[in-house]
C-alpha cells in the first residue's frame, strides 16, 4: 500500500475521534449520576473536564484541515475526512451539554420535583450516541439508520416527560412536600426540569447527526442529512 | 474563430471529393448534439504491445475532459488517437471508430493535415518555433496557405491565450526569449490561431512552477468556453480542479471509468479507482 504516512495519518484521526466520543460519552453518564445521585463534586468534575474535551476537539479540527491541505484526499478519504471534521462538532456539543447536566445537577440540590425518569432517558440518548459511534467505527449503515429511527422514541419520551412535568406544575400533584409550595421555587425547578429535559433531547439530535454523516461517509448517502 | 457552429465543417477533414465527405457524416449514426468526439472499441498496439483496449467513450462540447492515469496506462496513446499523431510511428497500429461530429477521422478520405487543423495540440514542454512570437502564432496558417488578416490572428489568439498584454509590445522578438509559463501560452495561442475545435494538452503545464500552472490552469478554464479541451495529467488535483469530465485509465490501456470529475473524485463506482485516486496503489 503506497502513502503509508498518509494512512496512518487517517487511522489515528478515526482512533482519535473515537476517544473523543468516548470522553464525551463518558460525561453525560458522569453528569446523569451527579443529576440522580445530587452529586456536587462528580458535577463539578464534568464541567472542569469540559477543557479537555474543548481541547481534543480543536486539536483533532486542525488535523482535518492538515489532512485536506496538505493530502488533498479524495473519494472515500475525502468523505471520511469531512464526516469526521462534522462529527467532532457533534461530539464537542454533546460535551457542551454534559457541562450543561452537569451544572444542573449542582443548582438543583434541592429540588422540589423528583417524578420524571431523567435517567431513563438519558440512558436512551446515549444508546444513540453509542450506536452512532459503532456506525462510524464498523461503517454499518444499518446503524446510521436504525439511530436516526431510535430518535423519534427519544423525542416522544421527552414530549411526555415535559408535558408530565408542565401538567403537574399546574396542578401541584406530585410535587414533594405537604402543598405548601412555593410558586417561584417551583418555577425554577420545573424550567431546569425542562432544560434537563431538552439538553437530553438534543444529545440525541447530535446523535442522529453523527449517523447522517456518518452515511454520507459510508455510501456517499446524504438521506438522513435532511 | 472556431468552427463548431459550421454545419458543413467536416469537408475540412477530406482530401478530396468534397461531398462524399459529407455525405458519410450525414449518413453517420445520429450523435447526441453535445458530443464532439466519439470513441467506439478503439484499440491501439505498438507492434505486439496492446496499449489501448476497447476505449468508448463520448467527449462533450465546450468543456474539458481529463484523463488521468499511471504511467504507461495509455492516456497519451488515447490522445494521440484524436489527431492521428500515432500515424506518426510506424509501429502504431489503430482499430476501431473515432468521429469527430459524426465523421470517423480515420476513414480513408480523411486528410490528417486538416484533421490537425481541427483538432490542435498542446504538448508536455512548450516548443516554440525560433521565430518571432508573431511568426510563431501564424506559423501553422502559412504553412498551410490560408489567406487571413494575420495581424487580426494574432491579436485574438495572443488575446485568447492570456498572453497578448505581456507581448504586444514586442510581438517580433524571438517567443523563445519568454519565460516558460508565456512560451506554452504561446503554444496555446499557435495551436488556437488555425481555429480548431478540439485542443488537446498532453501534460502542458508540468513543466511549469506554479504561477505559470496556474495561469494555465485558468486559462484552459476559459478555452472550453469556445472549444473542447481533453487534457492528460499527472496531478490529480488539477484534474479536479480544471476539468468538468474525467477519464481514469489503469494499467492494461483500459478505461476504468468515465464519469463527472466530481463524480470520480467524490464517490467513484470502481474500487480500482479509488484506490488510484487516494494513492492505494500505482
Amino acid at each position: 500500500m503506497a502513502r503509508n504516512t498518509y494512512q496512518s495519518r487517517l487511522n489515528q484521526l478515526e482512533e482519535d475521534v473515537l476517544y473523543l466520543s468516548e470522553l464525551a460519552a463518558e460525561r453525560v453518564r458522569f453528569a446523569l449520576d451527579a443529576l440522580e445521585d445530587k452529586d456536587e463534586r462528580k458535577a463539578q468534575e464534568v464541567i472542569e473536564g469540559d477543557h479537555e474535551i474543548n481541547r481534543i476537539y480543536l486539536d483533532l479540527e486542525q488535523d482535518c484541515i492538515d489532512l485536506l491541505a496538505l493530502q488533498q484526499p479524495v473519494a472515500g478519504d475525502l468523505r471520511f475526512i469531512a464526516a469526521s471534521f462534522k462529527i467532532i462538532t457533534d461530539l464537542e456539543r454533546i460535551g457542551d451539554l454534559a457541562t450543561n447536566l452537569a451544572q444542573y445537577a449542582i443548582d438543583a440540590e434541592n429540588d422540589v420535583y423528583a417524578e420524571v425518569d431523567i435517567r431513563r432517558i438519558g440512558d436512551a440518548a446515549l444508546d444513540m450516541v453509542d450506536q452512532a459511534m459503532d456506525a462510524y467505527e464498523t461503517e454499518d449503515t444499518d446503524l446510521c439508520r436504525s439511530v436516526a429511527e431510535r430518535d423519534d422514541d427519544l423525542d416522544a419520551m421527552c414530549d411526555s416527560a415535559s408535558e408530565s412535568i408542565v401538567r403537574d406544575l399546574m396542578t401541584g400533584d406530585d410535587f414533594e412536600g405537604d402543598g405548601d409550595l412555593d410558586p417561584e421555587t417551583a418555577l425554577v425547578d420545573v424550567r431546569r426540569l425542562l432544560l434537563t429535559v431538552r439538553d437530553l433531547e438534543r444529545i440525541g439530535d447530535h446523535a442522529v447527526n453523527v449517523a447522517a454523516r456518518t452515511l454520507y461517509m459510508i455510501d456517499n448517502d446524504d438521506s438522513l442529512l435532511f | 474563430m472556431n468552427g463548431t457552429e459550421d454545419p458543413t465543417n467536416d469537408e475540412m477533414l477530406v482530401e478530396t471529393d468534397v461531398s462524399d465527405g459529407l455525405s458519410a457524416s450525414a449518413n453517420s449514426v445520429s450523435r447526441d448534439a453535445e458530443t464532439v468526439i466519439s470513441s467506439e472499441n478503439i484499440n491501439v498496439w505498438y507492434g505486439d504491445d496492446h496499449a489501448l483496449t476497447d476505449i468508448t467513450m463520448d467527449i462533450p462540447e465546450n468543456s474539458v475532459t481529463a484523463m488521468i492515469g499511471p504511467s504507461g496506462c495509455g492516456k497519451s496513446t488515447f490522445l494521440r488517437c484524436i489527431n492521428r499523431m500515432n500515424d506518426l510511428i510506424d509501429v502504431a497500429r489503430v482499430e476501431g471508430r473515432l468521429t469527430l461530429r459524426g465523421k470517423n477521422v480515420y476513414d480513408d478520405d480523411v486528410d490528417p493535415v486538416a484533421l490537425r487543423r481541427r483538432v490542435g495540440m498542446v504538448f508536455q514542454k512548450p516548443n516554440p518555433f525560433p521565430k518571432s512570437i508573431y511568426e510563431n502564432v501564424v506559423y501553422g496558417l502559412k504553412i498551410q496557405g490560408i489567406d487571413a488578416d494575420y495581424d487580426e490572428v494574432v491579436e485574438e489568439s495572443l488575446k485568447r491565450a492570456a498572453l497578448w498584454d505581456e507581448v504586444k509590445d514586442r510581438l517580433h522578438e524571438s517567443g523563445l526569449d519568454l519565460s516558460g509559463g508565456q512560451q506554452q501560452r504561446l503554444c496555446i495561442a499557435r495551436a488556437i490561431a488555425t481555429d480548431p475545435e478540439v485542443l488537446l494538452m498532453d501534460e502542458p503545464a508540468s513543466a511549469l512552477d506554479p504561477v505559470a500552472t496556474s495561469q494555465i490552469e485558468d486559462l484552459v478554464e476559459e478555452l472550453a468556453e469556445d472549444y473542447t479541451v481533453v487534457i492528460v495529467t499527472h496531478n490529480m488535483q488539477q484534474a479536479a480542479r480544471i476539468s468538468d469530465k474525467t477519464a481514469v485509465f489503469l494499467t492494461g490501456g483500459e478505461l476504468v471509468e468515465f464519469d463527472d470529475t466530481q463524480k470520480i473524485f467524490e464517490n467513484p463506482d470502481s474500487q480500482r479507482v479509488e484506490d488510484y485516486i487516494t494513492g492505494k496503489f500505482g
